[in-house]
């Protein structure tokens, strides 16, 4: 039994491996599971007992980086940060984990995470927006902040994010450096939004 | 009148009326600045969408709008002459040109400065133009710590916390393009690392592009032409100044100037912990102009750091051609026992070889006090042939600015930078030159212009006196 699981956890690790590679060489859009399943070693209908589309699979992957990325930034954290600070750090850490899968993030997020209304909804994509969602509010509540941030606040903040990723994606300024002047700006707008300050005037944001 | 609202405020009423009484007036066209308040209070009641950059916009308050009106009036007397037609044009271009003015980020400040400086410039003293200067450099917004750690990573790849030994997070000055925190290098050095705001030249750039359209109305005038390559110089002196590997390269060039017995420190660039937007340096221990006056320094503190400044910049020029270009008092400090720290040499202006020629050919007429190669060089600098197409009075203007420079190297002995008169003649000749439209010239005049002012500025708030021309004769030598 044992036996069984390491191998099936390898065949996955196997198979995001060699996807990643043919995403990044032929592009998502042009690669088929086909490819990705001969590259694996695997018979087609093997592979989509693990990966049932290549949505899945994708989003996996980004998955993955992001889970890292929540983790790196449990990790980096001071507890000196003011909340512009501390969500900047948990984006940024996300983007730098992302950051292999620069090449092929665009069409991934296209189908995965679109915030339009689709037939299918990618469980993948909506976990991970929850699962971000949930960070971005334990941050928020370590700011002094008693109650959640309202459905329009929360909707805003997605809305904010799916930009930066959009913007970090295609990003051809040095080390992404543009995408970071934007982050900022984009999260003192939040921070202003939520708490309902009539004025940024620059200062670190106040403890409340 | 003066009206209060229900919340006991001063009324729109009051705010004009301070306005039009602070406000200056055209005689011919505008002589109650009633046109001049409306223009300036239209503009200040639309919105202008700010970044992260400018994020006050502060056109709202008295003191915003008298800045502004002064622009306008400036921008606006080069068109006296003009017919209505045209003047209402640029009426309508000067409205939108001003409103650009809030959308700009780093460069908005200095412009700000500018604006103010033109409205205190006729009643201006000397201590106010030398503040004005000081000031007179750009900004970058505060990064927080994660900010700054993204930088070190993309830069190192490793954690500020694994790159030093230590990292202190909270800044512990600004600097023109960032900020700078104090470290220490595994090894044990003290040093001084300067952080780049990300993304400062795509904002350098978008803001010369504002500015160039700022000053469409000035485009008619016959120096269209020469304020644009001015403008040319500013954006490529301020784009080379966001590569922190060119500024080490200064600094190295620099540091290999001073001996121990020059009592004049560089910091030393640590390359291992520098790239093009984080640049590591020794940390110099000492104090800021402002400090060093605190503590009432004796006359003779005040000379050795006057002669200290004036041979520093003095040997950069004579040897290496360029110099630094932004002297204000931040960049200089007054270390233990009586040396001078030179930091911070981004905002560097290097000189062509005909812009050196020429500079060392006005020098030498001036200092032999041969009147027709003065004449000549200078009508040359201001881009004129010879000197009899040059207007009389603009040769005059142009030559006491010239001569006011001078001076200093042509009085044996020492020379008083605290005098107040002689300050005041600098602030007058540059004043006059400006009100008389004659700034035409080598963009190099910009730099120039402002290293001396700038300096000079700084050794009249010290209130020292050096013996400038043994000071010139001894550095110039490597030049001859």
């Amino acid at each position: 039994m044992r036996i069984t699981e390491q191998a099936k956890q390898e065949s996955r690790a196997r198979i995001l491996e060699k996807a990643a590679e043919l995403f990044a060489g032929k592009g998502f859009e042009d690669t088929t599971t086909r490819d990705i399943a001969l590259a694996a070693g695997l018979a087609a209908g093997t592979m989509f007992n693990y990966f049932p589309s290549k949505e899945t699979l994708g989003m996996t992957m980004v998955t993955d980086a992001l889970n890292q990325g929540t983790e790196d930034f449990r990790h980096r954290r001071t507890g000196e940060e003011d909340l512009t600070e501390e969500l900047f750090l948990f984006i940024a850490s996300g983007l730098r984990r992302l950051h292999p899968l620069r090449p092929f993030l665009g069409p991934v997020l296209e189908r995965s995470l679109s915030p339009f209304p689709r037939k299918t909804v990618c469980q993948e994509g909506e976990a991970a927006r929850l699962r971000h969602l949930d960070t971005v509010q334990e941050i928020i509540s370590r700011h002094g902040f008693t109650e959640a941030p309202d459905y329009v606040a929360m909707t805003i903040y997605w809305s904010l994010y799916l930009g930066i990723l959009a913007f970090w994606s295609s990003d051809e300024s040095r080390n992404q450096e543009e995408s970071k002047g934007l982050i900022d700006y984009s999260l003192r707008f939040f921070v202003q939004v939520i708490s309902g300050a009539s004025a940024d005037t620059g200062e670190p944001h106040a403890n409340i | 009148m003066q009206t209060y609202d229900s919340n006991g405020n001063h009324s729109e009423t009051t705010d004009m009326e301070m306005l039009l009484d602070a406000l200056p007036k055209e005689n011919s066209t505008d002589p109650t600045g009633q046109r001049l308040a409306r223009l300036i209070t239209r503009i200040s009641n639309k919105k202008v969408p700010v970044t992260s950059f400018s994020r006050a916009w502060i056109l709202s308050s008295l003191h915003a709008k008298v800045t502004f009106g002064y622009f306008a009036y400036w921008l606006r007397s080069r068109f006296v002459d003009a017919d209505e037609k045209e003047r209402l044009r640029n009426e309508a271009h000067l409205d939108a040109a001003l409103r650009l003015l809030g959308t700009m980020g780093y460069m908005r400040g200095a412009v700000m400065k500018v604006g103010q400086m033109l409205a205190t410039l006729p009643e201006i003293v000397p201590e106010q133009f030398a503040e004005v200067l000081s000031a007179l450099h750009f900004e970058a917004p505060p990064m927080h710590f994660a900010m700054v750690r993204e930088v070190i990573i993309d830069e190192f790849g490793r954690e500020p916390e694994e790159v030093f030994a230590f990292f202190d997070r909270r800044a512990f000055a600004a600097a023109s393009l960032g900020q700078v925190h104090r470290a220490r290098l595994k090894s044990g050095e003290e040093v001084a690392v300067k952080v780049q705001y990300p993304g400062m030249a795509r904002s350098i750039k978008a803001d010369l592009r504002n500015l160039r359209v700022l000053l469409q109305p000035m485009r008619l005038m016959q120096d269209w032409g020469n304020m644009l390559d001015k403008l040319a110089d500013i954006e490529q002196v301020l784009l080379m100044e966001t590569d922190y590997q060119q500024e080490a390269l200064f600094g190295k060039e620099a540091r290999a100037l001073y001996t121990d017995e020059d009592r004049v420190v560089v910091p030393r660039v640590y390359d291992e912990y520098s790239t093009k937007r984080v640049l590591t340096t020794e940390y110099l221990h000492g104090c800021h102009l402002d400090q060093f006056l605190a503590t009432s320094p004796s006359q003779e503190e005040r000379d050795n750091f006057t002669a200290l400044v004036t041979k520093a910049i003095y040997r950069i020029y004579y040897r290496l051609h360029w110099f630094p270009a932004d002297p204000h008092p931040g960049n200089f400090i007054f270390m233990e026992n009586g040396r001078l720290g030179l930091i911070d040499f981004g905002c560097s202006r290097r000189m062509t070889d005909d812009e050196w020629r020429l500079m060392c050919n006005i020098e030498q007429a001036v200092l032999k006090q041969d009147e027709q190669q003065s004449r000549r060089f200078i009508a040359k600098a201001c881009l004129f042939n010879n000197p009899e197409e040059i207007e009389p009075a603009r040769l005059e203007s142009v030559r006491r600015g010239v001569d006011w420079q001078m001076e200093p190297c042509l009085k044996e002995g020492l020379f008083d930078f605290g005098d107040r008169e002689f300050f005041r003649r600098g602030v007058d000749c540059i004043v006059d030159m400006t009100r008389k439209r004659y700034t035409r010239g080598s963009p190099l005049y910009l730099w120039t212009n402002r290293l001396s002012l700038g300096g000079r500025a700084l050794c009249y708030r010290l209130k020292g006196r050096c013996d400038m021309r043994k000071i010139q004769q001894q550095e110039s030598v490597w030049h001859q």
